[in-house]
């Protein structure tokens, strides 16, 4: 077949098997192709398998040649890392301080693992694909798998799993043969395996397999499922069973396939390896056929694949990117009290995948009673298929925290921001000194636990009232000595004990602080005391405790819109903005989240935000909309 | 004191220099510029090794009546000497002019656990014994069709190509069913050979003679537990690897 | 969508260069010292060359150029402009339209020029010159010698087109580094400027160890054998006393080494021009640069031209 199957067809979502799950080992990248397209293949550590293709955004390179670390794929050029079943782009060493503009997502395949081998597509995957759609090989011909185990060290505990549970079933008898890849076309591949046979090991008579070609895949006659029945005479010794086996043809390229096969049959259980021995030998004959025949023919030229292009914004060199993006519904999957008066939340999507997040990321809850919220995820690496929150019970809640720790139950679906990032955990640092008061442990976790993974070094330091408000035991106890609980100090004794933690500055140390207002305060101040350089101090307030002045009127100028307008007393920039259809962003709109920043080009703000450094404050070139306000008589601001 | 006469790029030095990594063996490097400058056809190092080829140790601690008896790596016998009067008489120590001969020698006297060459087990010496003929066969093969890519050497390319193809077919057909019966490495066994180390480099450098490992899954797998073996180290060419999933 | 081919096995159908502005250009095929008095060949652009150090020198000739003699092998008696320059020998298949760029730096009398290597990689030859312009794959690629994490920024710098020479230039640019060259123990900061005063050649100027108000060159000249094959050859041209020709030639060769399987592994190997085929950050400011540059003169040969 010389020109590619063609895909334009509205059902491009046929499959074809791609690997052996026993190919896809524990941190490894396995190198695949289909349909001229290679593809990266890897099983994440949570079992889940991802088949992206074989080109790392950035700047193309092969990223079968990249790091499996289990729960992210590493490019081996700029250590981009990508994650788990997103694909999404969660880190750019070359700018540490940058969130990944979250349209930096690879392409993605369709996959599914089943009788033994990992299926995929070629259509890459639409944003809602939903993986349940089997492949319909034959039904009824097989029930279930028993794959040809690997050495053990390369089982990971989910393969282990599956593995058991199907000898369980042992009802399809099923063995998954050595793939053998064959330098010829589908056709010639196809035509010589009409004359399969071999010699029963157990009978020693030669078996000339009645092959049925049977074309599954409309669009592509040439991708052929073979099946061949294998019957001996009931005189023969051991007595008659009827051996099945299944072969199908992966398209590799338009010179290149693999022949895939499994087999079923009492004695394929009792004799695993003569099985696979007899098969291995039978079909590494063909191939000599077949490649003979190949040589017969002029090869015909490489298929031709495309390559998506990406978005507009990305390619004019993106920086820090927080579009605001469309909400999506997860349903709650689990409500667990992990301290006193705080709750873990788990949310899984309802269709479709979850959007990419890093360590710090929050999101913004849509909560039943019409309030919406904001939460740090709580998630270690590659955590993908989740997200997870921790609630604490406020006691002048107006109902967010009350509506989660009174009437949200599991199954409640909830309506979500995608997640955004204001507190980046920068990966460059010599050590990072993670400090957290109370329920400021959360976005702290997520990035003790990215870090803790890389072997990155840090200290998390954990201020609580008592051993009671100690949230997320357990994954704190994973840190071993890098964590340490702090309880029952008053505000002197903590004061005294941030001095010991940051008494002592080095550089390319960072620390990222979360908590309680007088907490950060203090602790802000006895960085900058002791020398800690801006840039070094990271911080993320849970609300903006300082009480905000809205009394003073204001002009503002347009510079690009070309229009100047008035903020009243008791009215924000930011509504005034909004009121005169100038769109921006905007999230906590209390001056904590850092959504609404804009650029100040004239005049001096009066800051009234806890997002913005001191030196930012002080530069006076950017202000949040939302609180802050203008000590001159008007600003200019470049929108 | 061991002398590795070594070229960065060559496969054959970094099996030594695998080996000595993982034994935690201290030498030091002589650098011989294989290219472009060809210094393993001159003069000088036709002395040490008549055959021209690289990689030459010589072992300044061995002591040729006590061959059998291991002595502890510290008790080097520490000969002041400067590189020139060492290349003008090395015969002053054991000289070995051949990687396989090397690793042997080295895995023989320095393995404390002696599992890289298990020298009291004849079946399994034996075994190694064919990887390191199947290795050369490799380096004739895939590493010729490098050194045509990389360095311009006036081979049949493509032939080369083709015998490395058929070598890897073996392999991949070989690992393949040693995975099937919980075997990780060459030679059957819980830890690797010298097999392994003798193999590896040049099947990890084939795609520099662009020769794809695409259709040897099995090979690709191998190749990542070679690379997780404590001690490894890469080299120009070669990639390193993430940290093993613990258990 | 852009329809590209990335297969790898692609067969090579082009063989000579319809690129005028390349195929006008000087193109570096091997190092002087590397060629002897018999018969060498080589490829460039896609055509079988021969070349050797001349015997009978012609004497009339007074450029001193014409100590080599090059020619299509396909057609030996028309022998083909040659130039010596920078430790190697440069032919052009066409008529050379302009001189070849200029290194003053080469004929600084304290300089060690050294032709550290030429190696052979499966990759196009933009794309090689721009993973000499990049930085930030120091850490990953060159770990322990040009970077180490977790050292990983790279900090802003400055590029522009040169107004009088059509240069591509990147001044400012930082990176740290643990061992910044053959004669250096610790690790640094290192300033860095790059030019690329040629479609296929590039040449960095970092700080030297040994003299502050000076700067070690390395400098980067492709040969493009076809369009997705190349030669890379390097030349050094370092302040160092104490390295040795030896030391510095495989340090680079290192360097070289390290870089070759990465250009091996980019899909597609030709550099695609289109904006959107890839996704470039802030860091790669200096290839945003040279790809626009490349466009603007209309380079196809090695690239994959954007959609108009
Ligand atoms: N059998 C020898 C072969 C070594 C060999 O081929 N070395 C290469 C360098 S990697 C060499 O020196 N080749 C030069 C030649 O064969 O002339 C060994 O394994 O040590
Ligand atoms: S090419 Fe993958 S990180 Fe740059
Ligand atoms: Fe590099």
């Amino acid at each position: 077949m010389d020109t590619k199957p063609d895909s334009s067809s509205d059902n491009n979502h046929y499959w074809h098997p791609i690997a052996s799950s026993t190919d896809l080992t524990p941190r490894h990248v396995f190198h695949g192709q289909l349909l001229g397209r290679e593809l990266a293949v890897w099983r994440a550590d949570d079992g889940n398998v991802n088949v992206w293709e074989n080109r790392c955004l950035h700047r193309g390179v092969r990223l079968s040649i990249g790091v499996n670390d289990g729960r992210e794929l590493v490019c081996q050029y700029h250590g981009w890392r990508y994650a788990n079943r997103t694909a999404g782009c969660t880190y750019i060493p070359a700018h540490p301080a940058d969130s990944p503009a979250r349209t930096i997502c690879n392409n993605r395949y369709p996959v599914t693992e089943q009788y033994g081998l990992i299926w995929s597509a070629e259509s890459a995957l639409p944003a809602t694909h939903n993986s349940a759609s089997v492949p319909d090989i034959d039904p009824g011909f097989l029930n279930g798998s028993i794959t040809a185990p690997v050495a053990d060290g390369d089982l990971n505990t989910a393969t282990i799993r599956a593995l058991n549970t199907e000898r369980e079933i042992d009802a399809g008898r099923l063995l998954v043969l050595r793939p053998i890849p064959v330098n010829a076309t589908i056709d010639i591949v196809s035509t010589v395996l009409q004359s399969y046979g071999y010699i029963h090991p157990l009978s020693n008579t030669p078996v000339h397999c009645a092959v049925e070609a049977r074309d599954t895949y409309r669009h592509t006659t040439q991708v052929t499922p073979l099946t061949a029945n294998d019957c001996i005479a009931s005189n023969a010794n051991p007595p008659a069973e009827l051996i099945q086996l299944h072969f199908i043809i992966q398209p590799v390229d338009s010179a290149r396939s693999v022949i895939r096969g499994f087999m079923s049959g009492s004695s394929t259980i009792e004799h695993p390896t003569t099985w696979l021995q007899l098969h291995n030998a039978a079909l590494s004959q063909l191939r000599i056929v077949a490649e003979q025949q190949m040589q017969a023919i002029i090869p015909p030229a490489a298929w031709e694949v495309s390559i998506t292009p990406v978005s507009e914004s990305l390619a004019k060199m993106p920086g820090i990117s927080n579009a605001a993006a469309t909400t999506q519904r997860v349903v709650v999957r689990a409500i667990t009290d992990t301290a006193k008066d705080i709750k873990s939340v788990e949310m899984a999507a309802i269709t479709g995948d979850l959007a990419t997040w890093q360590p710090g990321s929050h999101i913004d809850v849509l909560l039943a009673n019409g309030l919406t919220r904001q939460y740090s995820l709580t998630n270690g690496p590659g955590q993908t298929d989740h997200y997870n929150i921790g609630v604490k019970l406020e006691a002048e809640s107006s109902g967010g925290s009350s509506f989660i720790h009174h009437s949200l139950k599991p199954g409640d679906v909830l309506t979500v921001s995608p997640p955004r990032n204001n507190f980046s955990l920068r990966r460059d640092a010599v050590k990072t000194l993670l400090i957290a008061g109370g329920i400021g442990i959360t976005p702290l976790l997520s990035m003790a636990k990215a870090l803790f993974h890389s072997d990155l070094p840090f200290e998390l330091h954990y201020f609580v009232a008592d051993n009671s408000h100690v949230a997320f035991k357990s994954c704190l106890d994973e840190f071993g000595k890098a964590a340490n609980i702090v309880t029952g100090l008053d505000p002197t004794e903590t004061n005294s004990r941030l001095q010991q933690l940051l008494a002592h500055y080095e550089n390319a140390h960072h620390v990222y602080l979360c908590g309680p207002g007088p907490m950060l305060d203090s602790a802000k101040a006895i960085a900058e005391a002791h020398s800690w350089p801006d840039e070094s101090v990271h911080f993320e307030y849970f609300k903006n405790a300082t009480e905000v002045s809205q009394d003073k009127p204001f002009s503002v100028a347009l510079a690009r819109t070309g229009i100047t307008l008035q903020v009243p007393a008791g009215e924000t920039l930011l509504s005034v903005l909004r009121n005169n259809a100038v769109a921006l962003p905007s999230s906590c709109e209390q001056g904590a989240c850092g959504t609404c920043i804009v650029d100040v080009i004239d005049g001096t703000p009066l800051h009234q935000d806890v997002y913005l450094s001191n030196a930012e404050k002080k530069r006076g070139n950017c202000m949040m909309t939302c609180v802050s306000r203008a000590l001159s008589d008007s600003l200019t601001l470049d929108i | 004191m061991i002398t590795l006469y070594d070229y960065e790029l060559s496969g054959n030095c970094y099996k030594i220099r695998l080996l000595l990594s993982m034994l935690e063996i201290e030498y030091s490097k002589h650098t011989v510029e294989f290219y472009p400058a060809a210094d393993h056809k001159s003069e000088w190092f036709k002395a040490i090794n008549p055959l021209g080829t690289l990689p030459v140790l010589v072992d300044r601690s061995h002591e040729p009546q006590n061959a059998g008896q291991r002595r502890p790596l510290q008790q080097k016998t520490e000969k002041p000497h400067n590189e020139q009067t060492a290349d003008l008489n090395p015969i002053d120590g054991l000289t070995l002019k051949d990687s396989a001969a090397i690793l042997v020698y080295l895995a023989t006297r320095y393995d404390k656990t002696a599992s890289w060459y298990p020298s009291s087990d004849p079946a399994k010496i034996a075994q190694i014994t064919e990887w390191l003929a199947f290795a050369d066969g490799i380096t004739a093969s895939a590493s010729q069709a490098r050194l045509a890519e990389g360095f311009f050497y006036n081979v049949d390319a493509d032939a080369c190509r083709a015998r490395a193809h058929q070598l890897f077919r073996i392999l991949d057909e070989h690992l393949w069913f040693a995975e099937h019966r919980k075997q990780r490495w060459l030679v059957a066994g819980d830890l690797p050979t010298i097999a392994d180390l003798a193999c590896f480099p040049y099947i990890i450098l084939s795609e520099e003679g662009s020769i794809s490992r695409q259709d040897y899954p099995a090979i690709r797998r191998w190749t990542d537990r070679v690379k997780r073996i404590p001690g490894f180290i890469v080299m120009p060419g070669v990639f390193p690897i993430g940290p093993e999933l613990s258990s | 969508m852009l329809r590209v081919q990335i297969a790898s096995t692609m067969a090579m159908t082009e063989t000579t260069c319809k690129d005028p502005v390349i195929h006008n250009h000087w193109h570096a095929i091997a190092a002087i010292e590397d060629t002897g008095s018999h018969v060498h060949h080589t490829r460039l652009l896609g055509e079988d060359l021969t070349y050797q150090a001349s015997t009978a020198r012609d004497t009339s000739d007074s450029t001193g150029d014409h100590e080599f003699a090059v020619s299509r092998t396909a057609a030996p008696d028309k022998l083909l402009p040659v130039h010596c320059a920078y430790g190697y020998i440069w032919t052009c298949l066409g008529t050379p339209a302009q001189p070849l760029f200029t290194l003053p730096e080469y004929a600084e009398s304290d300089r060690n020029n050294v032709c550290a290597c030429s190696v052979g990689v499966r990759v196009s030859a933009p794309r090689a010159v721009e993973n000499f312009l990049d930085m930030g794959h120091f850490p990953y690629v060159h770990t322990g010698i040009l970077g180490e994490q977790p050292h990983t920024e790279v900090r802003e710098y400055d590029v522009e087109i040169t107004e009088d020479s059509n240069e591509v230039i990147a001044t400012r640019c930082r990176f740290y580094q643990p061992q910044a060259a053959a004669g250096a123990n610790e690790g640094m900061l290192v300033e860095y400027v790059y030019r690329v005063p040629h479609p296929y050649c590039s040449i960095l100027y970092k700080s030297c160890p040994d003299d502050e108000s000076r700067m070690d060159v390395i400098a980067l000249f492709v040969q493009p054998v076809d369009e997705i094959n190349i030669r890379a050859h390097a030349l050094v041209s370092v302040i160092d006393a104490t390295s040795a020709p030896l030391a510095i030639r495989m340090f680079q060769q290192t360097i070289f080494g390290q870089d070759k399987p990465i250009l091996e592994n980019q899909l597609p190997k030709k550099l695609p021009l289109d904006p959107r085929a890839e996704t470039p950050i802030r860091a790669d400011k200096s290839a945003v640069f040279y790809r626009r540059w490349l466009s603007r003169q209309g380079i196809s040969y090695g690239v994959i031209p954007a959609a108009a």
